[in-house]
């Protein structure tokens, strides 16, 4: 693995970044202002049941810590559709970079957006609702890590899904990290949900994670056991994607990379 | 000055389920050669040029390139190797500039800055470094496209149509550029291109391919002079008629173009042509005698293959 490739890659995508009203507003825009409507809900919730004071900040946790598992995925997806979008693939790959190269790269580039959105979101929370999601901790960190894996899992899938399909299932990029949220528990306990959506939620990672962070903010406790749940199957659907989305490439390579579109 | 064998193609096919797209091609490039790939639309030269780029995976076949597996040596050979083509686009949101340093690190290149400004030079894009790809012309694309591929100083250049859209003022100066930076520092170029003047103008040795097949391998002159026939061109004042009638008497190919009237002659049959013309009182202002060209051959070939 070469470091200027990595940087390469790294740098395209911050250069789009710059350029595109579409990229910043996905990395402030849409944090900002989900921040602000769940953070007045929040606050109209407790002002009518005062008995639960730790709900702002449960919510609004959820939220900024959503943005790692958004934010994994959306990288991953959105910026091989650029390169589709921009016919750029070929230039890209007629060049020495490897394939684990050009994960790794994008991987890089979720991380390091996934924290300017986070930072921007902590901000914006500490100074509008008086949040500090940094009162978590050390504890924050595995939470992070986790749903970050999340994240590339389900990037990794829908890439494998654009490369073998194109763009015509591009939608995939945007909607399919959604479906995760409503089974990943972020405002509310996985008891809430009906029984078959507590079965299906036994199986997604990032439920343990945001069932994690409530038994922090309530009982003031790390729950290791639920960490390690959501580190195992992600490591099985991680390793399950990267297996899928290598085999895709494979495809890609045997009908030719100017074909996929 | 030409040396070994840099590219070797043995057997290379591909095929799309049942469709054979590239049939059994076997043929090389010489260090320091231009090399011409030729053929109608659909006939597999952008197929070939993808597997020769490893981007494409063969269903059988080998490609050797600096005497390596391409697909074992794949990082290895593509820092020496680059290519321009008007079937992929760059980031259009990026600037040239932008789109030429992230590429340079791509390729992992020294002086970084120095080296863009040097191709910016070349390809005349001083003025544009600061602009989006998606404010460019078509020819301003194909100079930046131009530009990409000499950033790693490449030792094999795959070229396709690489001066489409140029002007033919610049198409002349990208052709000169080329041609220099073969003799300078002994570059290959495969090249592909409709336009078949150029061809026989760059390239030094042509390979024709048809329905995936390779059906011919030799020098633009030689190939050309397979066709017999040449085009004679006379700008008839007197007598027009008599010409058609004695070309159609004759079995003569024809075509007419105004007051001038273009025959197919084989070049041993002129002269009698003329002679008859003479006897028959027929007035020409002016002739022409158009030896057989590449494209004539192209012409042809596809023609019979058809």
């Amino acid at each position: 693995m070469k470091l200027h490739r990595l940087i390469a890659i790294n740098l395209r995508f911050f250069y789009n970044l710059r350029r595109s009203y579409d990229r910043l507003s996905d990395v402030f825009y849409w944090p900002a202002l989900d921040l602000f409507i769940w953070g007045l809900t929040s606050s109209f919730f407790v002002s009518i049941a005062p008995e639960f004071p730790n709900l702002i900040f449960s919510i609004l946790a959820g939220q900024i810590l959503w943005i790692f598992l958004w934010r994994g995925q959306y990288e991953i997806s959105v910026n091989l559709l650029e390169d589709l979008w921009n016919r750029n693939l070929i230039n890209i790959f007629v060049s020495p970079l490897k394939f684990s190269e050009w994960i790794a790269a994008l991987v890089i580039h979720g991380i390091l957006k996934a924290f300017i959105s986070f930072l921007f979101a902590a901000l914006f929370a500490f100074f509008l609702y008086k949040t500090n999601i940094f009162s978590f901790g050390f504890s924050m960190i595995p939470f992070m890590i986790l749903l970050i894996m999340t994240g590339w899992t389900i990037g990794f899938f829908v890439a494998a899904l654009i490369l073998r399909y194109g763009t015509k299932v591009q939608t995939l990029a945007w909607t399919l990290g959604g479906l995760f949220g409503p089974f990943s528990a972020i405002y509310y306990p996985v008891s809430i949900l009906p029984d078959w959506g507590r079965f299906i939620a036994a199986f997604v990672p990032s439920s343990y994670v945001f069932e994690g962070m409530r038994e922090v903010i309530n009982k003031g406790q790390l729950n290791t056991h639920l960490l390690l749940v959501s580190f195992i199957l992600n490591l099985i659907y991680l390793i399950l994607a990267l297996f899928f989305l290598s085999r895709s490439f494979r495809k890609v390579l045997e009908k030719g990379l100017v074909k996929v579109y | 000055m030409i040396y070994m064998n840099i590219l070797v193609v043995k057997n290379l096919t591909k095929k799309f389920k049942k469709f054979v797209a590239v049939d059994n091609i076997s043929f090389s490039l010489r260090e320091g050669e231009i090399l011409g790939l030729l053929g109608p639309n659909g006939a597999g030269k952008t197929t070939t040029i993808q597997m020769l780029l490893g981007v494409l995976l063969p269903t059988s076949g080998e490609v050797r390139v600096f005497d390596k597996e391409l697909h074992a040596h794949k990082e290895e050979i593509l820092e020496k190797v680059n290519f321009s083509s008007t079937y992929t686009d760059l980031p259009w949101r990026l600037s040239v500039f932008e789109n030429l340093h992230f590429l340079s690190y791509l390729y992992d290149i020294k002086n970084r800055k120095e080296r863009i400004k040097k191709v910016s030079n070349i390809f005349r894009l001083e003025k544009l470094l600061s602009q989006p790809i998606s404010e460019l012309s078509s020819g301003q694309i194909t100079r930046v496209n131009l530009a990409k591929a000499f950033l790693n100083f490449p030792k094999i250049l795959f070229l396709d149509e690489p001066t489409a859209s140029l002007d033919p003022d610049t198409a002349k100066y990208v052709r000169d550029f080329l041609l220099s930076e073969r003799k300078n520092f002994n570059m290959s170029i495969v090249w592909t291109s409709h336009n078949m003047a150029e061809v026989e103008e760059v390239c030094d040795r042509v390979i024709f391919i048809n329905k995936g097949r390779l059906i011919a391998d030799d020098t633009p002159s030689k190939l050309a002079k397979t066709i017999e026939v040449s085009h004679v061109e006379l700008n008839v004042s007197d007598g027009l008629k008599r010409t058609i009638e004695m070309c159609g008497k004759d079995s003569i190919h024809y075509r007419l173009e105004g007051r001038n009237i273009v025959v197919d002659l084989k070049e041993k049959e002129i002269p009698d042509f003329l002679k008859k013309l003479m006897d028959k009182g027929v007035y020409y202002t002016e002739i022409s005698i158009n030896k057989p060209s590449l494209e004539d051959y192209f012409l042809e070939v596809v023609k019979q293959k058809r």
